[in-house]
């Protein structure tokens, strides 16, 4: 567990957390969906108002942000929507703080939401004004060729990608809004249904809908708010023939170098759980690798051994991850938000990290060719 | 008023710009891409960008290939809307230029779909009817 750094925070805290149930949702709306995350983060929050709102989505329809919160009576306050790709929740989050933290508004809600399933049948569709989404390079593949390129370079086995999805799916067993627990296999996952060379169909997270939300305020050292200790958040560097990681490595690496100095911890073996962007199992492992929780090429490894399984030195995605709890792409960085308040408050039930202190949310999002990631945003987060 | 006397506008207009890097064939029968070279650093990119994306300076047109090497490669086996799974997709690095991706023209079947080996030697192919930039696997 943590060796201390006690530090204060940087003055702002999480008041509320909330989120709808995640999966195959298209019998509900989102104003439905951003109901059930806003009706429990105000009342976590013990709050009925607040100054302004962020709401991160990437494929709602114009207007979405201002029609569910219409719904519930939120009106009149800067609303402000943003997308990031699969950032979009956790950029929401860190706008939010920044306005908390300068002193711009005082409380502030921010909100995820996606509705996947009426969007999409399958994948994502690539985009066309894209060059690499108009060859269409969907993006299985485009993290099929991370892991191509791991298996080819021994930085990682068939085994140790399974691995991922085993941890996951079982950790969401223990969560009860999460898409599809389960107790799979290794040999399971690497007979299910091959997506994109090698990464088969338990290795990809599914097409999900939800919501989730958290209400930022001043920090007043309440019993049950949870400190922000530091948030980065960034977009990538070109991404290309000179680059001597695969895609989406660097942006994480220097994303969470930004926020671990924010936040004052000296390494992020002093965290204590993470909930990290693991869309395909091959993104989980390059992300602990680029985190420097784990050694370079030790992410299959750690995933493999138990390590960053709960229970673990470091356990990792304990609320199931996108690969199980679902991954609505806006609402999908609160709901890491949540997981790690709900842990650093003891609140997390079975699938609780006992005594964690520091908690670290990781959400990348990419889509844009050439570029190392659209954005990615790093938070850490300490108990109250 | 513009609103009755141009009915024609009152639909979107398709998008034309083809965001793909482009492939010509050259007088001794091989096909490169045409990109750009920045004048000061020497980054390349297989693209027509306006600067260059790594310091910023001018560029100037140059084309690279027709060969290059497979960085990572993978197949497709999921429905893509407008294409017929499976497809094999490669990351090539054209020599001495940018890396693209390309699809690799091979007889694809579902039961016998591999990707090229990374490392695989490639050269550009015509591209598809459609548009792709295309790579065949030399011997």
């Amino acid at each position: 567990m943590s060796t201390g750094n006690r530090t204060t925070g940087d003055g702002v805290a999480v008041h509320g957390v909330g989120t709808s149930h995640f999966g195959r949702q298209p019998e509900r709306d989102l104003v439905a969906l951003a109901w059930d995350a806003v009706r429990e983060a105000f009342t976590d929050a013990g709050v009925e108002e607040v100054d302004a709102a962020w709401v991160g989505t990437v494929f709602g329809p114009a207007g979405v942000a201002q029609r569910v919160l219409r719904a519930m009576g939120i009106t009149g306050i800067p609303v402000v929507t943003v997308e990031n790709a699969c950032a979009s929740g956790t950029t929401a989050f860190a706008e939010a703080h920044e306005a908390v933290r300068t002193g711009r508004y005082g409380r502030v809600l921010a909100l995820g939401i996606e509705q996947m399933t009426t969007a999409f049948a399958g994948a994502i569709t690539p985009e066309d004004t894209d060059p690499e989404g108009r060859s269409g390079l969907a993006l299985p593949a485009l993290y099929a060729m991370a892991a191509a390129r791991y298996l080819h370079l021994g930085a990682a086995t068939r085994e140790q990608l399974a691995a991922v999805s085993v941890k996951n799916h079982a950790h969401a067993l223990h969560n009860p809004r999460a898409q599809y627990g389960g107790r799979h296999t290794v040999e399971e996952v690497l007979s299910s249904r091959m997506i994109a060379d090698p990464l088969t169909l338990l290795q990809c997270c599914p097409t999900s809908d939800g919501a989730a939300a958290a209400v930022l305020g001043p920090a007043t050292g309440g019993a049950r708010e949870v400190a922000v200790r530091g948030v980065a958040m960034r977009s990538g560097a070109p991404w290309n023939h000179t680059s001597q990681h695969v895609w989406g490595h660097d942006i994480v690496r220097d994303t969470a170098a930004d926020a671990l100095a924010a936040a004052g911890v000296h390494a992020v073996s002093d965290v204590d759980v993470l909930e990290v962007h693991d869309a395909f199992t091959i993104g989980e492992i390059v992300t602990t690798e680029a985190l420097g929780l784990v050694a370079p090429g030790g992410g299959g490894e750690a995933a493999a051994s138990g390590r960053t399984a709960l229970g673990g030195a470091h356990p990792v995605n304990p609320s199931g991850g996108l690969l199980s709890r679902g991954h609505p792409l806006g609402a999908t960085g609160l709901a890491q938000i949540a997981e790690i308040t709900w842990q650093l408050r003891g609140e997390a039930g079975a699938r609780q990290v006992d005594g964690a202190r520091i908690g670290l949310v990781e959400t990348m999002g990419g889509g844009v060719s050439v570029l190392d990631g659209n954005a990615c945003v790093v938070a850490l987060l300490e108990a109250p | 008023m513009a609103v009755v006397d141009h009915l024609e506008d009152s639909v979107p207009h398709p998008i034309t710009v083809d965001p793909r890097p482009q492939v010509e064939r050259g007088p001794d029968g091989l096909r490169r891409v045409t990109g750009r070279r920045c004048r000061s650093c020497g980054e390349v990119a297989a693209y027509t960008w306006p600067r260059c994306p790594s310091c910023r300076d001018a560029v100037e047109q140059a084309s690279f290939g027709p060969d290059g090497t497979v960085w990572s490669a993978t197949v497709v086996r999921i429905p893509v809307p407008g294409r017929t799974p499976p497809y094999a997709l490669a990351y090539v690095d054209l020599d001495d230029g940018p890396r693209v991706l390309a699809h690799v023209r091979a007889p694809v079947d579902a039961a016998t779909a591999t990707a090229p080996a990374i490392g695989s030697r490639v050269r550009l192919a015509a591209c598809s009817a459609d548009g792709d930039i295309q790579v065949e696997v030399l011997a």
